[in-house]
This record gives C-alpha cells, structure tokens and sequence, in this order.
C-alpha cells in the first residue's frame, strides 16, 4: 500500500512539474473561471423568480444551483478524459511503452496519471466558487467543508470506473470514444446541472437515477448549501460508493483485458 | 544449474492482418495470421552479447518487444532470469533494461534528471540510491551537462545515453536493445558503440540482446548472432563461425549467403 501510495505521488509530481513548465494556462484559467462564474450570476438573475426559488432544493437561489452543476459535470468530464488523455498523450510521446516496462503496477499507472488532473479539477472548481462568493454572492456560510470533501473523494471513486471503462476503449479502437459523449449528454439533460431531476417526465428521473452524476450533485449540493449533517447525504454517498465498488473493479478488469488485446495484436503503441 | 539471462522455446507469433474502412472496427478482434517469429529456440548466457541480425520485417524487434512484456507470444516460451515472459511480467521487468532506439519515451518538458529519477523511483530505486544512480551515470554516460535541461533541448545523441542511462539505472540482469543508434550520426554511432562495449559490457555483469543492422556494431559488441530470415532462426553462431560455416571473408558476406541475397546486391538497410 505505501508502495501504492509513493508512486501515486511520483505520477502526480512528474505531471505537476510538466504543468509548472507552462505556467499562463493556470492564470488563464483563473481569469476563465471569473468570467464563467460571471455569466451564470447574470442569466440567474435574469431568471429568478420567487417560484424558481421554491423549486429549488437549497437556499441560495438559481445562481448557487447552476454554478455548482456546472462546475460539478466538469468533474464529470475530468475522470471521463482523464484516463484516456494521459492514455494518448503517453502513446504519442512514447512514454507509454516505458512505463510498462517499469515494475509499477498497471492500477499504479493508471490512478497515479488521473492524480494531477482531478487535483487540478478540484482547484479549478473551487477557483469557480471562491469568485462566486467574493463577487456574487454565493453563501458558504452554510458549506459542511467534510461533507465537501467526502462527497468530492467518493464521486471521484466512481467516475473513475467511467473513466476507466472510457481509456480501455481507446486502448483497443485508438480513437474518440462515444460511450463518453452520450454519457456527458445524457448527464447534462439527466444529470441535474442547471436544473432540478424533479421538473423531468418520470421516465427521465428514472433514468437520471441510474446516473452517478445526479448522486454526486445532489450530495455536493446539499453540503455547500444546505447547511446539513453529515447523515443527511448518507443515501447518495452510499449510492456512489456502491457505483464506484461495481465500476472499478469491472474497469480495471476491462482495461487489463484490452491491454492484454492490443499486446496480442501488437497495436499498443498505434495511433 | 545457472539460469540463462534468456531462453526461448519455440516462440512463436502470429499478428492479425491490418484492416481498413469498416471493417477496422474489428480490429481488434481479427483472428491472428500473420506469421512474425517461428519457433525461435535459443539461450542467452550470463554475461554474453548476441546480436539480432536480419532485414527489415526479420522478426527483430518483435522478439525484443515478447521479451520486453510488451507484446504477448501466440505460443512457445520465453524467460528472463528464469521468469516467464507471460505468467511473471513484474518479475521478468525487474530484470531487464529496455532502450528503444528511437529518441522518444521521455517527458519532453521535464529534465534529464527529472525524467531518469521518476523512471528510476518507478523501478523501485529509493529517492537516494535513483539520486545516487543519476550522479554516476551522469558522469559515466557524459550527460553531467544536459542533466539539469529539459529533454526537448537535448540531441538525438544524448537522449539515446539518456535512454540507456534509464535502462541501466536499476541494474538489470539482462538489457535489451532495438537498433540503438539507429538516429545518431556515424561519429555518435561510433561513440555510443564503444562506450557500451566498455561501461556495459566489459564488466561483465550484464547480458545483451540487441538489434542491429549495423555490422560494425555487432562485429564490435556481439558474442554471437542470431540470423532471422522471416521470423526464422535461420543460424546462430560467433562471427567468426558464421564466416567459416558460409566460406565468407566478412560477416556481410556471410550474412547474404546465409539469406540467400546475391552480396553484389545488399539490402539497403544492412549498407553500414
């Protein structure tokens, strides 16, 4: 496990490093992340009303409820990109072949190259809601910053399998992947990012609660908003858990599975 | 009784046929014809040097990559340091050293040291035997100077030290080579020759399978060559046998009557 643990942190500082080597991206981004944050506060102001209000689950009005869906779904798209990008990026540079001929383990390799990127995701989100509550208002007065925290652990768990599932595809047909598409399209109708899973026909909730997206939402919602305990998002942080514990494994299984394809048919290394 | 660095027993591999338009989807699930390696047989010993010798599409490089983990065999053996290939790749990577020959694989925007400490650590160095490592190959592999440089501004020359530094750094029983000057100028060429012939070879604790079209290379480092035509072991023996079983004056020579090539005529690769 210390093994485990040590070369996740020399994944996540050899991507660190490299990012540290660009060094205008991240001003960038905070400067990006302003003007996002910008542009939700001024369509919720244009569309609030008290009835929006009182459809809302938490306090806060439509800005606080659309910021965190969409800073949320970019959670989503980072474990969904995360994999199969290092993936590519370690084909193209020819690295991927050196480190499999390491002595790191394959679930190593993989989790250590996802580090960095959903480290930087959680910056990037928390950047969004820091702007949000200097400038707009954004009431953290009622954040429970564990819940936070575990809500963001346990959702990376599960969208982890996806991303997983996302890199096993590329390993075996080497481009796009549209298992990842419809599942970013679908969580965008589905998912609850910019507006309640309650206002959709039933056959959608149904469908939106077979969505890890609409669990992790709901939860980091409540956490920052609703001035809960911990108990409170004990329902939908066993239901991503449950994802994660049947995802990963089944992930991890389908990536040693193309993996062990594309050495049997000599493709590793194609692009 | 010694275990060989290597032994094969009639490796065999098969690729599937390449695929185009709709049908490349399938790709990945095409049944494998095409012939690659044929029951390839051979040891080698503690300590030795065997060159790969064959033209473009021999069978060279597939060979290297079965016993680099990095392609799976269609059948047959082949062990590294008594470790099977297939059944025991941890093992079978803890010792062996692997240099492409091409001057990709490392983290361009990182330094030379940065990229062989990570590869280092990932080999299971601690933090100061990897530290301690690049400082002595630092200054064996003369890289001293283009250690603390991002690797995008190093030539093609020291990337491939580079890239034998990384392979070595853990100190593995048996090295692999594929074509390892392959992108360096005859003076590099030359260099780097001589200097694995004398940091890696002649202290006698490494064994060396390596590719090469280069007969200047494989008369200067190897024991023995193994001649691949086809994916076959089509001879395997000292140079100088070599010479002698084909009644030739040079292992050029020797090599063309081997493969049946008309020596006025050379394959143009194997022109070194």
């Amino acid at each position: 496990m210390i093994s485990f643990l040590r070369e996740l942190w020399l994944f996540f500082l050899r991507d660190l490093f490299i990012a540290k080597s660009y060094r205008s991206p991240f001003v960038m981004e905070v400067v990006q992340a302003l003007f996002g944050t910008a542009t939700f506060y001024y369509v919720a102001r244009f569309v609030e009303s008290p009835q929006l209000r009182q459809s809302l689950p938490q306090a806060g009005g439509y800005f606080a409820f659309a910021l965190v869906g969409f800073v949320f779904l970019d959670y989503l798209n980072a474990a969904l990109d995360t994999f199969d990008r290092s993936l590519e990026e370690a084909r193209d540079s020819g690295t991927l072949e050196h480190l499999l001929v390491t002595q790191t383990s394959l679930p190593a390799i993989l989790a250590g190259s996802a580090l960095y990127p959903f480290v930087a995701t959680t910056l990037r989100i928390a950047v969004y809601v820091v702007w949000g509550a200097l400038f707009f208002g954004f009431p953290l007065h009622s954040a429970n910053w564990f819940a936070v925290f575990l809500v963001l652990i346990v959702s990376l768990l599960a969208f982890s399998g996806l991303g997983i599932f996302s890199a096993s595809y590329l390993l075996l047909f080497k481009r796009g992947n549209p298992a990842k598409w419809f599942l970013l399209g679908i969580s965008s109708i589905v998912g609850g990012m910019l507006f309640p899973v309650s206002i959709l026909p039933d056959w959608l909730q149904f469908i939106a609660r077979l969505n890890p997206i609409t669990y992790a939402l709901d939860a980091m919602r409540a956490s920052l908003l609703g001035s809960i305990h911990l108990r409170d998002i004990l329902h939908p942080l066993a239901i991503l858990l449950l994802f994660a514990a049947i995802l990963l494994p089944l992930s991890m299984f389908a990536f040693a599975a193309a993996l062990r394809r594309t050495k049997s048919t000599g493709t590793l290394a194609h692009r | 009784m010694p275990v060989s660095a290597i032994s094969l027993e009639s490796l065999t591999k098969f690729f599937p046929p390449a695929r185009t338009g709709f049908r490349a989807f399938l790709q990945p699930f095409e049944r494998p014809s095409l012939p690659a390696l044929q029951n390839i047989s051979f040891e080698l010993r503690d300590a030795e040097s065997i060159a790969l010798l064959g033209a473009n599409g021999a069978g060279k490089s597939t060979l290297l990559r079965i016993l680099a983990t990095l392609l799976l065999p269609t059948s047959g053996r082949a062990t590294i340091a008594g470790h099977d290939a297939v059944s025991s790749p941890r093992a079978v990577r803890r010792s062996l050293g692997y240099h492409a020959g091409s001057d990709q694989g490392f983290y361009a925007r990182l330094t030379a040291r940065e990229n062989l400490l990570f590869f280092g650590r990932l080999n299971r160095l601690s933090t100061s035997a990897a530290r301690d490592r690049v400082s002595q190959f630092a200054a064996q592999f003369e890289l001293a100077e283009s250690l603390d440089r991002q690797v995008r501004t190093l030539s093609s020359g020291t990337i491939q030290r580079l890239s034998l530094a990384r392979a070595l750094l853990h100190s593995p029983r048996v090295l692999l080579l594929d074509e390892p000057t392959r992108s360096l100028d005859a003076i590099a060429a030359a260099s780097f020759r001589h200097f694995l012939k004398s940091h890696v070879l002649r202290p006698g604790k490494t064994s060396l399978l390596f590719a090469s079209h280069s007969l200047a290379e494989i008369e200067l480092l190897a024991d023995r060559v193994a001649v691949l035509q086809h994916g076959r072991l089509i001879a395997l023996d000292t140079p100088a046998a070599l010479q002698r079983q084909s009644s030739a004056s040079t292992l050029e020579e020797a090599f063309f009557r081997l493969t049946g090539h008309p020596h006025e005529s050379p394959a143009p690769e194997l022109r070194s």
